[in-house]
């Protein structure tokens, strides 16, 4: 965790109660934090470091609970322990890292394929990898590989892909 | 007529004061606030939490102008589906458009004010738009 090693990392957290029932706020709310990289510190609870994106896509997730008849509200803070950011740090990196290890071994078996199917499975990996450095905030050493990887395959085909 | 948004505008925000500027109110004067608490009385707010003109139901603000103005032009909507994508990426809509439009603005907005960013990022939507309105008319994109 280059970036994080010096200097303390600032959160901006939601915290929320949403009614069990009906289940699909529930899902779309899971689906959406998922997509955003957000770290689950507890039921009702996620974290995200502090940006302005960041938070003002928690601030709209935030009305979102309030509309399907939920409760939540935005906080900024961080962790008083070191260690404890650490772990958080380390974490939410390691659910990227298997995102990008998924990209690097799809990279690795498409080489085998025809040159139709690795073209298009170079396509999905490029948006599949766009998608994870979104939501990728510690960079762990897999987000290089697998750039490496995708570029990699990039070479075996000689036609652009959009 | 006076508006009220977010200091610090993107996409989302950018699009809206077009929108606003060319279908709803030439005359429009816009002003940035750090925080809901600061909105001037006598102006309308827009893309910001707890206001109508915001975000709704999964839809962006731009989206929810349409909606409360009955703008049913069409190339309107084809532009809702790059502003959402390029607010929201959530894949709602395929719009390839989306990814560089948000860098665009998002590095306009490192080097200049809201003002500016406003006045730079309007001719680009023009420019969408009849991008847009020529390729519903063709059938295919123009050139």
């Amino acid at each position: 965790m280059p970036l994080m090693a010096r200097s303390r990392v600032k959160w901006v957290l939601l915290a929320y109660r949403l009614p069990r029932e009906p289940s699909t706020p529930r899902s779309a709310l899971w689906r959406k934090l998922r997509r955003l990289g957000a770290a689950q510190v507890l039921d009702g609870l996620a974290a995200l470091p502090l940006d302005a994106r960041n938070r003002e896509q928690l601030e709209w997730i935030a009305d979102e609970v309030v509309e399907a008849g939920g409760e939540a509200t935005i906080w900024v803070g961080e962790l008083a322990s070191a260690r404890q950011e650490r772990e958080l740090a380390a974490r939410m990196a390691e659910a990227v890292a298997e995102e990008y290890s998924a990209v690097i071994a799809d990279a690795a078996a498409a080489r085998a394929d025809a040159p139709g199917q690795r073209r298009r499975t170079l396509g999905r990996l490029r948006r599949e990898l766009r998608r994870i450095r979104a939501r990728d905030f510690f960079l762990p050493p897999e987000r290089e590989r697998a750039r490496q990887a995708v570029e990699e395959l990039a070479m075996l085909v000689e036609e652009p892909v959009a | 007529m006076r508006w009220a948004t977010r200091r610090h505008c993107h996409v989302d925000r950018a699009a809206c004061a077009w929108l606003i500027r060319r279908f709803l109110d030439s005359e429009a004067e816009f002003v940035f606030v750090d925080d809901p608490d600061e909105l001037p009385t006598d102006a309308t707010a827009f893309d910001m939490r707890g206001v109508e003109l915001s975000h709704h139901g999964g839809e962006c603000s731009f989206e929810t102008f349409l909606r409360r103005y009955e703008l049913v032009d069409p190339v309107l909507w084809e532009i809702a589906k790059v502003v959402h994508e390029a607010d929201l990426a959530d894949e709602r809509y395929d719009a390839p458009e989306a990814p560089g439009l948000d860098v665009f603005l998002r590095g306009l907005s490192m080097v200049r004010d809201d003002e500016q960013l406003l006045a730079l990022s309007g001719p680009l939507f023009d420019g969408l738009y009849e991008y847009r309105k020529r390729a519903l008319l063709l059938g295919r994109e123009p050139a």
